[in-house]
């Protein structure tokens, strides 16, 4: 594969060193796994459990695996815009996801469905703009923003739930969505499916999402070149929300029910897959179909410890773990463009 | 003149270079090999410099100078080849051992930390301590020698931040000659100095020559050279193309050795007498950080130049009047079609025709991670989409048409911007604006770090906007080209317009005169 080495040079002694060689080899298979690895990786790995994890191939399994992934898996197909804009990260879908699914069940057990669900869009917009405004106008640090949205947001539901549980009604249309299956298929798996190329084709081929990537490759060069740069984050943050808003809607649906505490964890799964899935955090480099990539990697690398009896410690830690080797590898293959 | 062919073939196997009874070299470079991915940076080059020697290094942009010294200097490792210290074999890309045996390198671009005094930032790297705690006495004292070596005076506790361009460059020197170094690189120190700071600078160094330093001055310019260098080394397409004694070659010799080709020097010709509509771009008592009360106008078919030193104010007039950045008081108008519309942002001033080729195109003109159909598509979006979804093919027929407009070499529009040339970098900022026919063009420092033939091109492009009645704006320090595309030259000096020059009244002399001060030229 490596056949640069000629000069065509006659006289030049061949005294390469061999670190340098090293440190650019390593550079260049970073930039390969950044941008072809999770492609190659997620294929072995569902080799893998196919051959030497017995009860992973088997259709109940396989819906299963997709169809729980499929709340996480919206989230993180929203969460790109934010990453992909360059904007690092939203932290505060933990307290979207809770809040959607909390409002879903316990407003629509007061009034409807409908009503409930436009509820929901309306507290989704609000964190959209409030993250968007903070970041977008006053430059402020996402991290820290959403983290802190994260704590408003999260209050604000035990406040008002009390931290209870709430639970729809057994013969309700959200018990319904989270149990119907077209064929094999599940409705949550669907949806998942759906979604993820919307947004794929909203990222890819419009103008927004086009500007999405533009401002997360170069903010100035974006700037100068006319476009209005805090709405393009104001729109990143507000699909991150819908989006987010919706992953709450399809884990409610699952068991019927809504806690405050229903999402934890949900920040740092929904990054772990757009990371993997090769979306850099450093802006500008990525795609929704990477994200999709990517939890069909985490969700199965979770299976296979699952159905390896390793107990939740170990899944922890081995996400964990992905998720340094992910990010350096994204470090890497950035320095080896030399952008 | 040298032939240049023959010089390729005389260098010999063995790695040294240059004939003649030259000192014992004290620093080698021996064939230098540099790949970047699948570009070969510096490609089988060999360099020997003496003590006391001053040593130029030549060539057009991207013809592998500055990479050829991060090598000598340890901060790039070669691929192949090795450099020599004293006769001892540094280990390749280690910085410190470059150091420690005596090789400072100058950057080119100011690596200085804005936040901290002059001395703490000439000791920068090698801070004098004991037990952990800053020797400051000690910090000071190295600092005030090495400026007084050099023969620059500034007070050790300022912040770099509020020296002046000029000062940075010196202390930046000062830092490097603060490590008691055998070997001095400097990589294009003059580029943003006043000629009179130029002057002291080259007097400096041919004073530290005569201590004994081996010198390697990379520059453009090369009546620089030529003051003050013994030998000269030019590249072209990162291969060694000659290194001879000053006084067997002429500035010719060396223009054609670093472009390969016979460039005839002589000035471009004026376009032929401008047809010169009504005012399209006009500021009145314009007032902004660094904008002191300018009033501009710009006709149809006008090309305006602004001249001055570096830190005038142009740049920051030029933003100030599209909206770029705030301006505290003034306003700008656009007149089209007879209907004038004050330009409230810098979006309006975009909507309203503008076109603005920022001085920085790496970081403020450009995504670089990006391709050039992307870019070109950027501020042409709305245009190129139907309900806000992209039309892929009209895009890339749109951005093929404009590749081929500013003749980007090669034409791949799906490559990431990144991996062009300066020159064509430059000219994919000139199509993404093109591409929406601006009234108004305004471009801040056209050919900067572009090499002869791309530059000729762009000029070539800002001629043909005017003749299609564009009114342009032009800033630029490259005084021979403010000279050759402007109609008028408005010349500035700490944000004011101190001079307005019509291009039959304009010359070096003249806009110098003007931009350093030394008089005051009314309006004719």
């Amino acid at each position: 594969m490596t056949n640069d080495t000629s000069t065509g040079t006659v006289s030049a002694p061949k005294s390469a060193a061999p670190e340098e060689h090293l440190e650019e080899q390593a550079f260049k298979l970073s930039e390969w796994m950044a941008n072809q690895g999770i492609f190659i990786f997620t294929a072995a790995l569902i080799l893998f459990a196919a051959v030497f994890i017995d009860g992973f191939v088997s259709l109940p399994n396989i819906t299963d695996v997709f169809n729980r992934a499929a709340p996480i898996g919206i989230v993180a197909a929203g969460m790109t815009f934010v990453v992909i804009s360059g904007n690092y990260l939203d932290l505060s879908v933990v307290a979207q996801v809770a809040t959607a699914g909390v409002v879903l069940i316990a407003v629509s057990n007061e009034t409807s469905i409908p009503v409930a669900m436009l509820v929901a869009v309306v507290i989704a917009l609000a964190y959209g703009l409030v993250n968007g405004v903070a970041v977008g106008v006053f430059k402020a640090n996402a991290v820290i923003v959403t983290l802190s949205t994260t704590f408003i947001g999260l209050g604000l539901l035990r406040w008002a739930t009390g931290g209870s549980i709430y639970f729809g009604p057994n013969d309700g249309a959200i018990r319904a969505f989270g149990a119907t299956r077209i064929g094999p298929l599940p409705l949550a798996m669907i949806l998942f499916v759906v979604v993820t190329l919307l947004l794929s084709f909203v990222l890819t081929r419009t103008t927004f999402g086009f500007m999405v990537r533009s401002f997360g490759s170069n903010r100035e060069a974006t700037r100068l070149s006319g476009v209005s740069t805090p709405w393009v984050v104001i729109g990143a943050f507000t699909v991150t929300s819908l989006a987010a808003m919706l992953g709450g809607f399809v884990l409610a649906a699952f068991s019927n029910t809504a806690v405050s505490a229903m999402s934890d964890g949900y920040d740092f799964a929904a990054l772990a897959a757009i990371i993997v899935g090769g979306t850099s955090v450093f802006g500008g480099r990525g795609s929704v179909l990477r994200t999709l990539l990517g939890v069909v990697f985490v969700s199965v690398l979770t299976n296979i410890m699952v159905l390896s009896g390793l107990g939740f410690g170990i899944q922890q830690m081995a996400i964990g773990l992905l998720i340094v080797l992910a990010v350096s590898v994204d470090a890497l293959a950035r320095k080896a463009t030399g952008i | 003149m040298p032939d240049r062919d023959a010089a390729v073939d005389s260098q010999p196997a063995d790695g040294r270079v240059g004939g003649g009874d030259h000192p014992a070299p004290i620093i080698e470079g021996r064939n230098i090999v540099k790949r970047f991915g699948g570009a070969v940076a510096v490609d089988d080059v060999s360099i020997a410099v003496s003590p006391g020697e001053i040593h130029g290094l030549l060539g057009e942009n991207g013809a592998g100078k500055s990479t050829l010294m991060r090598v000598l200097a340890g901060v790039l490792a070669p691929n192949e080849g090795a450099v020599w210290v004293e006769g001892h074999k540094l280990d390749p890309g280690d910085t410190r051992a470059a150091l420690d045996a005596g090789v400072s390198l100058v950057h080119q671009e100011l690596s200085l930390v804005p936040e901290m005094t002059v001395a703490e930032n000439i000791l920068l790297g090698s801070t004098p301590s004991r037990s952990g705690f800053i020797n400051t006495r000690e910090q000071k004292r190295i600092a005030a020698e090495a400026l007084e070596e050099i023969g620059v005076s500034v007070d050790l506790d300022e912040p770099i931040a509020r020296l002046s361009v000029a000062l940075r460059q010196f202390v930046e020197i000062a830092r490097a000659i603060a490590r008691k170094p055998q070997v001095l690189i400097l990589d294009e120190p003059t580029a943003t100095l006043t000629p009179a700071e130029t002057t002291y600078l080259l007097d400096m160094l041919q004073r530290l020559a005569g201590r004994g330093l081996a010198i390697i001055y990379i520059s453009h310019r090369i009546p620089e050279i030529f003051a003050i260098c013994n030998r000269v080394t030019v590249l072209r397409d990162g291969r060694h193309v000659t290194t001879v004694d000053i006084e067997d070659t002429t500035p010719e010799g060396v223009v054609e050795s670093m472009v390969g080709r016979d460039l005839q020097l002589e000035l471009e010709t004026h376009r032929e007498d401008p047809v010169l509509g009504e005012v399209v771009l006009s500021a009145r008592g314009l007032r902004a950080p660094g904008v002191n009360d300018i009033d501009l106008d710009v006709r149809a078919g006008e090309i305006v130049g602004l001249g001055g030193l570096v830190g005038a104010g142009r740049t920051e007039l030029v933003r100030a009047m599209i909206g770029a950045d705030i301006r505290t008081a003034g306003e700008t108008t656009i007149t089209r079609d007879g209907t004038t519309k004050r330009i409230a942002s810098y979006r309006s001033a975009v909507a309203g025709g503008v076109a603005y080729i920022p001085e920085e195109r790496r970081t403020d003109g450009l995504a670089l991670s990006m391709t050039v159909v992307d870019n070109i598509t950027l501020p042409n979006r709305y245009a190129l989409s139907r309900a806000h979804v992209l039309q892929s093919r009209k895009i890339v027929d749109f951005a093929k048409n404009l590749a081929e407009v500013v003749n980007l070499r090669p034409p791949e529009i799906h490559r990431n911007v990144g991996q062009y040339s300066g020159g064509n970098q430059q000219k994919v900022v000139l199509a993404k604006w093109l591409g929406r026919e601006p009234d108004v063009i305004i471009l801040d420092e056209p050919t900067r770090g572009v090499d002869v033939g791309a530059k000729a091109e762009i000029h070539r492009l800002i001629r043909e906007l005017a003749d299609n009645g564009a009114a342009v704006l032009v800033v630029s320090s490259d005084l021979p080209e403010l000279l050759e595309l402007s109609d008028t030259i408005h010349v500035v000096r700490d944000g004011q317009i101190v001079g307005t020059l019509a291009r039959d009244q304009a010359d070096e002399t003249s806009v110098m005169a003007l931009a350093s001060g030394q008089t005051k030229v009314d309006a004719p």
